[in-house]
């Protein structure tokens, strides 16, 4: 344990002394300790407010008392539907806006007004935004030339990013002679290059077909644990977010929903905006008395929220056509309509007392057919129940 | 329909083309007094302009205005290239002003930078004029400077501000992203970048600088005479032969800078 803490120490020593060069002249508010072995979280987001005016003269708020700390080396992700602020606080983050209220700090400096060129983040953009008037080498290193390092540095450390993201051998090549994926590799070593502290990425696969975009997802979730830095990774692809995040911010209006480790999210979101943006979800309205949570159906089963009323959230794969052994819950109703998706099957399907759900079942002998009865049963250690009621 | 489109081609190649060419014929033509009448291959407008040996007598229908000529082509590259360079570099500021900032009214600006263009040559030669006497500037060398900048810079505006739009803006952030100052982002992104609209921009300024007679015409004075107004004056003064030569060889230079600007873009890619 000490060991790994005290390698963990050198290693961002190292790392610090490579960056710091052309971004030192930022003010010092140290947050960690003295000892040194506490670290300063790598970004600290405070309070951040931010509002636009839009051109009809409206005030948008794209950040709502926004705050974020992020721990070493995690992989974050900032999920959201559109409009939701997400680029709005990357670029607060790299420098490309300025709060209206808040602070930032990284790596314990407080850089709230410092511009962009100082702050020691890098960004890989949505598209791409290489220089086409140099080769993929200058792209690279562009960095490294920025930061005054010799001609024999650059070429090694760009040598060493090409060979990271599988690039060996094209530095020469001109931007327009390679693909998408190509093209975003290039991106990524050239954020990379400087050892940034913090890489953030703005929906860096959105660009990409379905087959590359599920490899980039893996060499990027390999590369941030190699690496050992911290990523900020934008995405409105839920499925992205939950296989590559350490933890989700999950962002609606400039605010932060939930934050937490995408089991968690998934399976006890904290409010209904969560449970209906992550996955499928069946909302039905409980009341809540003495430990005991009602169904519109007169169904119960235990239930430890304070709340009087609640809304209970039943994945659609933990319903079941069988009944299980332990206490569970039982809903009745006719198929709407069934669809077979090779390793699973959703159904649709219409209660009576419940209204509309839908079932995912893994196991199934046969489809249910449309007009068919059916029983699902949950387990009652599956159910979440939410604190809040949709209105 | 092909074949009509084809003749149609050739037509308009002619059309285009023949005067150029006739001009160029004419310039190898060794009979002095009517060019129209092929009188045998001659070098001699050529020998003449360059001030060496030739079988041309002076005469009363023939007098040499070599010194002359030289004179007018040294003030006319002298107000070239001052006007490239000061044009060049306002009008790609400028460009970069209204690309950039987003103030009140730059629509307007915008459209205040192109009325220069479109505004006949006349009215802007007279506007010159008057406004050079009313300040009470003596019209020299700097008047017809700063005439020629007073549109160029529109010019250069122009090509510069199309090669803007399809600048992605984002490229100038990353460059800020990687560490790179404004001024850094400005000399190794955003100008290599608008660098071929601005080598362009600098390269139609030079020619049209040039190659302006009308405007030139009215704010020049005596005494700065550009290489235009005195070939204009040549020719009131009767057609000379040597005025072929003279013409071929503009050709050939201006061939070879828009070769130059070409070559350089090429280059660039
Ligand atoms: N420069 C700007 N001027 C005015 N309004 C802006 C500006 N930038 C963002 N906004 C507004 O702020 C809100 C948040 O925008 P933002 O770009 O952060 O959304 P996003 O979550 O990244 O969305 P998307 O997933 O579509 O990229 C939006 O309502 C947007 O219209
Ligand atoms: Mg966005």
């Amino acid at each position: 344990m000490d060991t790994d803490q005290n390698r963990a120490v050198t290693r961002t020593f190292s790392l610090r002394g490579l960056t710091s060069s052309p971004f030192e002249r930022g003010r010092t508010r140290q947050t960690d300790d003295v000892s040194g072995f506490n670290m300063p979280a790598p970004l600290e987001i405070i309070g951040a407010h931010k509002a636009f005016r839009s051109p009809e003269g409206a005030t948008v708020t794209a950040l709502d008392n926004v705050s974020v700390k992020l721990a070493q080396a995690e992989f974050m992700t900032l999920l959201g539907p559109s409009g939701c602020g997400k680029t709005t606080l990357l670029r607060t983050i790299s420098g490309f806006e300025t709060l209206d209220a808040g602070d930032i700090l990284i790596d314990g400096k407080e850089v709230t007004n410092q511009p962009a060129f100082r702050r020691p983040v890098n960004t890989v953009f949505q598209r791409y935004a290489l220089f086409d008037h140099m080769n993929v080498a200058r792209n690279v290193g562009y960095a490294l030339e920025i930061a005054g390092k010799s001609k024999r540095d650059i070429q090694a450390r760009v040598g060493e990013m090409l060979e990271l993201v599988g690039l060996e051998g094209l530095g020469q090549r001109n931007i327009s002679q390679l693909s998408g994926g190509q093209q975003q590799r290039v991106a990524l070593a050239r954020a990379l290059a400087a050892k940034p502290k913090l890489l953030l990425l703005d929906e860096p696969l959105s660009a990409l077909d379905k087959n590359l975009r599920q490899k980039m997802q893996q060499e990027l979730k390999t590369l941030q644990r190699e690496l050992g830095i911290g990523f900020i990774f934008v995405t409105h692809d839920q499925e992205e977010a939950l296989t590559m995040s350490d933890r989700i911010a999950v962002l609606a209006n400039g605010k932060i929903q939930q934050l937490g480790a995408p089991d968690a999210l998934y399976t006890k979101p904290a409010n209904l905006f969560t449970a209906d943006f992550l996955g499928e979800s069946n909302l039905l309205p409980v009341a809540i008395e003495r430990g005991v949570a009602t169904l519109a159906d007169g169904q119960n089963f235990p239930c430890s929220n304070e709340s009087a009323k609640g809304t209970l959230l039943l994945r659609p794969e933990v319903l079941r056509r069988t009944a299980p052994s332990e206490p569970s819950l039982t809903v009745q109703g006719t198929v709407v309509a069934s669809y077979y998706q090779g390793k699973d099957c959703l159904v649709d399907f219409e209660s009576p007392s419940l209204g509309a759900l839908k079932a995912n079942l893994r196991e199934f002998k046969s489809l249910p057919e449309r007009g068919e009865t059916v029983s699902f049963y949950a387990s009652t250690s599956d159910l979440h129940v939410i604190n809040e009621v949709s209105s | 329909m092909k074949r009509l489109l084809s003749l149609y081609g050739i037509a308009f190649f002619a059309f285009v083309y023949a005067p150029i060419l006739l001009v160029v014929l004419f310039s190898f033509n060794a009979n002095p007094i009517n060019m129209m009448i092929w009188d045998g291959f001659t070098l001699d407008w050529y020998r003449l302009i360059f001030g060496m040996e030739t079988s041309v007598t002076e005469s009363s229908t023939y007098i040499d205005t070599t010194p002359q000529l030289y004179s007018a082509v040294r003030v006319s590259f002298t107000v070239a290239l001052t006007t490239t360079a000061i044009s060049t570099v306002f009008g790609t500021i400028l460009a970069l002003a209204v690309a950039r900032y987003r103030f009140r009214l730059a629509g307007l600006y915008r459209a205040l930078l192109m009325v220069p263009m479109i505004m006949p040559d006349i009215v802007l030669g007279i506007a010159l004029l008057i406004f050079f006497i009313t300040i009470g500037m003596n019209l020299s060398m700097g008047t017809i400077i700063i005439g020629h900048c007073t549109f160029l810079i529109s010019y250069v505006f122009v090509t510069v501000s199309t090669r803007l739009a399809q600048l992605d803006l984002s490229v100038e952030e990353a460059s800020a992203d990687l560490g790179a100052s404004p001024f850094q982002t400005f000399r190794k992104v955003t100008l290599p970048s608008i660098a071929p609209g601005v080598m362009g921009g600098g390269l139609l300024a030079f020619i049209i600088s040039m190659d302006d007679l009308v405007i030139t015409y009215f704010i020049a004075g005596t005494g700065n005479t550009t290489l235009p107004i005195h070939i204009w004056g040549m020719l009131r003064r009767g057609i000379k032969p040597e005025i072929n030569a003279i013409a071929t060889l503009l050709l050939l230079f201006s061939i070879a800078v828009a070769a130059l600007g070409l070559y350089l873009r090429s280059r660039q890619k």
